[in-house]
């Protein structure tokens, strides 16, 4: 039995470690030390080669003339050790015809009614770089006109073996498409009612560790767990909160990508206030013919939450985001087209729950114009539709700024 | 009896989901499809290659599609151009492939750059104040045969580290290559001997080292500057820049929008080329390459830049 688990192990390294000879002598290596190979067994991105590794091409000479010999060190040792620095601004100038805050609570941009208000959103600073031989470190620090916080701080462990991956420490849950991302990010000025409501008002995040798997399928397939200590919907309250996210992506012909995604977070009682469990589906399509950076892309959302009794700071604070059954649900659908380099177009409908129960419905349509790769202007403007028939416009003229190195962001 | 069958099951299990060895000795993943022919060249059917990008795309932008990560998972070599050429879209899909071998630096990562001399290189203070402009100097130089010669015989060294048995072979087609290299290089000179010394538009400084290896060079450039949409003040200016210079030839990669080109030809009596930004860069739908290997890419080249430069 030891026999046959030895060479089912050895089989499953040769199986995710790649064939050939070297994967041979290291499974046998792995059989006589009686482990898998040392996780620096694998130099990680951004790793150095060792000194004098460099190879044949590299150590050739070239057609310039030999440079002279260096005296005294490199000057730059310091810099070059620094880590990718960048800095992300995001401005707005909103304007609303509801009392936004009392009726329609979010934490994105608004005016009080019929104003036009100036909003300094967020500042991110990012800090990017590999640690050591076996992991890499992305820490993102965001001011905002309520204070200074880590928005993520997270540890890749990048040389596990049989396609795992983790992340540790304080990091967006892996729930759905647009909570993992960072806002600036987005096609659209602000977040999705229903992400807001029904995840966190400002994105489902929180100390923990995520571990992924890449499965040998011949489509990306990854699965996540997770768990974190969250804090949902509008509570102050961490909830420790196991996740699991399943994602796929297929190449539709040349030209077009279909994601999918199904998520799950089970957040337990905290302070002797109820669970709660919210599932959700997510759907991306790009069609984006290669020889253009024009594209189409088609994404949706839809969650659904079970409560279970009503946190005391909620029932005290006012009427609850979801209905007396204590499940609410909400989503939503957008399509956006980016015309070119230098301008895009979108459309987003909405349901969320609103306060006090019912369904909460908007429509937002945006243009925008980037100048660069480093700045956009946007202009957002939403129709919100509250219980009862009360209605409400909402504008918002978004301006977004990038410097630094900041390092490139996942499809 | 008993006991084989759930082994062979196992074993028939562990098949299905276990990456597929090639028949290749090396599963070679490369960037570009320019990078992807010259891999094909030196490493003929030892080598199973495949470019992340079409041929057809502007390198710069191209989509981090997590299927492209799956095309890495298994590489037992990347060769990317670097110079920052693909920085907004190779490193997340490393770091989602889980090969750590092919990252930065690692084993079995094979950056062009490294096997040439760089031009455009930034010496004075940096900023994007001057355009979207690559820090590390200018990586369009697969269009030049002296810095592609140096990057096959890099290629070639590197396919021998990883599969030493077929280093003898890797040698021999880097040898033919250079031998064909040499004798294209004699009929690239006769055909662009009668242009030699002419001044070009280009819409992006892609070509800066193809015109210096051809004994021409960019009187402008559409682009105002890197990365930027040319204001039409700019294309206004750049009429006076090609009438003083005699650049009748606009040079347009096939991946750019060639309104402003033909509003400069329209002034200064020049010629709009299309021109291909890469193996495939005409077209390469299902596969089917145009211009169907590096070579026939600079002979598309030269034809095209030698008849528009007349």
């Amino acid at each position: 039995m030891t026999t046959v688990c030895t060479l089912l192990a050895a089989a499953l390294l040769a199986a995710t470690q790649g064939t050939g000879n070297d994967s041979e002598l290291e499974a046998q290596v792995a059989r006589e030390l009686g482990a898998a190979p040392a996780p620096g067994s694998q130099a990680p991105t951004g790793a150095q080669p060792p000194a004098g590794t460099r190879s044949p091409a590299q150590a050739a000479p070239q057609a310039v003339a030999a440079p002279a010999p260096v005296t005294g060190g490199n000057p730059y040792a310091r810099v070059l050790l620094l880590p990718d620095i960048s800095a992300i601004g995001r401005a707005a100038l909103a304007w609303n015809t509801l009392e936004v805050g009392a009726l329609s609570p979010r934490s994105d941009p608004y005016a009080p009614r019929h104003t036009l208000r100036p909003i300094f959103q967020e500042l991110e600073v990012g800090l990017q770089a590999v640690v050591d031989p076996y992991a890499r470190a992305d820490v993102f620090l965001t001011f905002t006109p309520q204070g200074a916080g880590v928005e993520e701080a997270y540890l890749t462990a990048l040389s596990l073996p049989f396609g795992l991956q983790a992340r540790a420490g304080e990091l967006y849950a892996p729930f759905g498409r647009l909570n993992q991302q960072h806002p600036h990010t987005w096609d659209f000025v602000d977040r999705p009612l229903a992400l807001a409501r029904l995840l966190a008002v400002d994105g489902l995040s929180g100390a923990g560790f995520d571990v992924a798997w890449l499965a040998p399928t011949p489509w990306f397939a990854e699965l996540h767990l997770a768990y974190q200590a969250v804090t949902p919907g509008l509570e102050a309250r961490q909830h420790d909160t196991g996740l699991a996210r399943l994602s796929q992506f297929f190449d539709v012909g040349t030209a077009s990508t279909l994601g999918v995604g199904l998520s799950a977070a089970h957040a337990g009682g905290s302070g002797g206030e109820a669970g709660r469990d919210v599932v959700g589906a997510d759907v991306y399509y790009k069609i984006r013919p290669p020889q253009t950076r024009s594209s189409l892309a088609l994404q949706g959302e839809a969650l659904l939450r079970r409560a279970g009794d009503l946190p005391a700071g909620i029932a005290a604070a006012g009427a609850p985001p979801f209905d007396e059954a204590g499940s609410a649900w909400g989503g939503y659908l957008q399509a956006v087209l980016r015309d070119g380099a230098y301008a895009s177009y979108g459309l987003r409908l909405e349901r969320a729950p609103a306060l006090g129960g019912g369904p909460e419905l908007r429509a937002s349509v945006f243009a925008g114009w980037l100048p660069s790769e480093f700045e956009r202007l946007r202009l957002q403007a939403a129709y919100d539709v509250l219980p009862g028939g009360r209605t409400g416009v909402e504008a918002l003229l978004a301006l977004e700024f990038a410097i630094g190195a900041h390092g490139a962001h996942p499809f | 009896m008993n006991r084989t069958k759930p082994a062979l099951l196992l074993a028939a299990l562990l098949a299905t989901v276990a990456p597929r060895a090639a028949v290749a000795a090396l599963n070679v993943v490369t960037t570009t499809e320019g990078l992807a022919s010259l891999a094909r060249e030196v490493g003929g059917e030892r080598v199973q290659v495949t470019s992340l990008s079409r041929g057809v795309q502007d390198p710069h932008f191209v989509d981090a599609n997590p299927s492209l990560a799956v095309r890495l998972r298994n590489a037992d070599l990347l060769i990317d151009v670097g110079l920052d050429l693909e920085v907004g879209w190779l490193p997340p899909l490393v770091i989602q492939s889980r090969n750590a071998e092919i990252a930065t630096g690692g084993r079995r990562r094979f950056t062009a750059a490294s096997a040439v001399s760089v031009m455009e290189l930034p010496t004075g203070p940096v900023d994007r104040s001057v355009g979207d402009l690559h820090p590390a100097g200018n990586p369009h130089f697969l269009d030049d045969p002296r810095r592609v010669e140096r990057v096959a015989a890099g290629i070639a060294a590197k396919l021998g580290e990883l599969d030493p048995p077929g280093a003898a072979t890797y040698a021999e087609r880097l040898a033919s290559f250079r031998k064909r290299l040499g004798e294209a290089q004699v009929r690239w000179a006769q055909e662009l001997a009668p242009v030699k010394g002419r001044k070009v538009i280009a819409q992006h400084n892609s070509l800066t080292y193809f015109l210096d290896w051809a004994g021409l060079s960019a009187a402008g450039y559409l682009e105002p500057k890197p990365g930027t949409a040319p204001p039409p003040s700019h294309v206004a200016s750049l009429v006076g820049v090609a009438r003083a210079a005699g650049a009748k030839a606009i040079l347009v990669e096939s991946y750019y929008d060639r309104r402003s080109a033909e509003v400069l030809a329209k002034h200064t009596g020049g010629k709009v080329v299309a021109i291909p930004g890469d193996v495939g860069g005409f077209r390469d739908e299902g596969g089917h390459l145009d211009p169907k290997d590096w070579f026939a890419y600079q002979d598309t080249l030269v034809r095209l830049v030698s008849e528009a430069a007349r």
